[in-house]
């Protein structure tokens, strides 16, 4: 098996995983994950939901979400191990090399940072990329185009002033 | 905790959305497409805003596209229905605005984080650790922030707003998505870790 796909065969196949759970021949419901992971949090942390209004709210849909991760992992973790063969134990990306810095505790500040303005503004919209680009767009959802726009138009500006090009002195 | 993971399969198994097994098999599905397209890495979708590749782009527009005229498809023929998430404006630009941020700073969204873990990336399981935070602090403050997230404007798709024409739309939106996405250039960064995984 080839160990990378192009974008139009991964853009394919995304499409018809889309098709078989949106269908009520799989689960009758378009795919999202930012439910998920604030469910298991809640799951981590011990936030009942009779205790916490958010945690009632999202009951079923982040429990089914949760369940689709566990699955998002070995699936990942297969493809690493045997198809892309890419599975090692790394810290820093290339590119956040060449255009950041080689600081491990800074990528790992930065990411913990970024992990927690993620899932904390997904759930504030609502959605995520998943949820909202991908099931939204596809349902022509006008609040599916509002987030596609406004964050990526937010990570294109955040990420002009935030990755400044180093200067080359070869 | 293991009782509210035991919980949390059971809540599955009684929803209706797919047997626990489905689920498992959509998400193991979706991950694997994830890594195979190398989505999960920070180069890509860090690299998209940052115009040093072209690939998350491409492959959303793709999707969206197939997808947009597919789901039309199945809801005709009464096989699926359209759950289209409420527009509530406040929530939704704050929350697109911090999410964008995110994005752009990780290099990955809420489900590439664990394909990018399940790889070995321990800057991305330190993001899942962050996200975990970010879930639980919203889940808390939650009774405050509900206030804040209006108005809300309803489950709209783009037909309701320009009053009907949905194939029309549909058609019309997939068919700039396809071609948009074809017209892209590739832009592909060359990562010269990967080189060294090719064994």
């Amino acid at each position: 098996m080839p160990r990378k796909i192009p974008w139009w065969a991964g853009g394919i196949l995304m499409s018809l995983l889309f098709f078989f759970t949106f269908s009520e021949w799989g689960a009758g419901r378009p795919i999202g994950a930012s439910t998920g992971m604030a469910y298991l949090s809640e799951v981590l942390f011990g936030l009942d939901a009779d205790a916490h209004e958010y945690t009632a709210l999202i009951e079923t849909s982040g429990a089914w979400e949760g369940v689709m991760l566990i699955g998002v992992f070995f699936g990942g973790l297969f493809m690493s191990l045997f198809v892309t063969k890419t599975f090692h134990i790394s810290t820093i990306p290339t590119l956040w090399k060449t255009r950041k810095n080689s600081s491990v505790p800074s990528r790992m500040v930065w990411s913990f940072i970024a992990g927690f303005l993620l899932v904390y503004g997904a759930r504030l919209a609502g959605g995520c990329n998943a949820g909202h680009i991908l099931s939204g767009g596809s349902q022509t959802a006008v609040s599916g185009m509002i987030f596609t726009v406004v964050a990526l138009g937010t990570g294109m500006i955040t990420g002009r002033f935030f990755y400044k090009r180093k200067k080359s002195c070869a | 905790m293991i009782e509210r993971i035991t919980h949390m399969f059971d809540v599955v198994a009684a929803q209706g959305h797919g047997s626990v097994w489905t689920v498992l098999f959509i998400g193991f599905c979706f991950g694997a497409v994830i890594l195979w397209s190398r989505l999960d890495k920070f180069e890509k979708m860090a690299g998209f805003m940052i115009f040093e590749d072209t690939l998350a782009p491409r492959m959303a527009m793709m999707t969206v596209a197939l997808s947009g005229v597919g789901f039309y498809a199945l809801v005709q023929g009464g096989v699926a229905e359209y759950q289209v998430k409420p527009t509530l404006l406040g929530g939704l630009l704050v929350g697109a605005v911090l999410f964008g941020m995110g994005l752009v700073i990780l290099g990955k969204c809420p489900s590439a984080f664990f394909v990018s873990v399940s790889e070995g990336r321990v800057d991305a399981l330190v993001g899942v650790i962050g996200g975990m935070v970010g879930g639980a602090v919203f889940t808390l403050t939650f009774p405050w922030i509900k206030q804040l997230m209006g108005p809300d404007l309803g489950t709209i798709r783009l037909s309701d707003v320009l009053g009907g024409y949905e194939l029309t739309i549909v058609l019309l939106l997939s068919l700039i998505l396809f071609v948009v996405a074809l017209l892209i250039p590739t832009v592909d960064y060359h990562d010269p870790a990967d080189e060294n995984q090719k064994r």
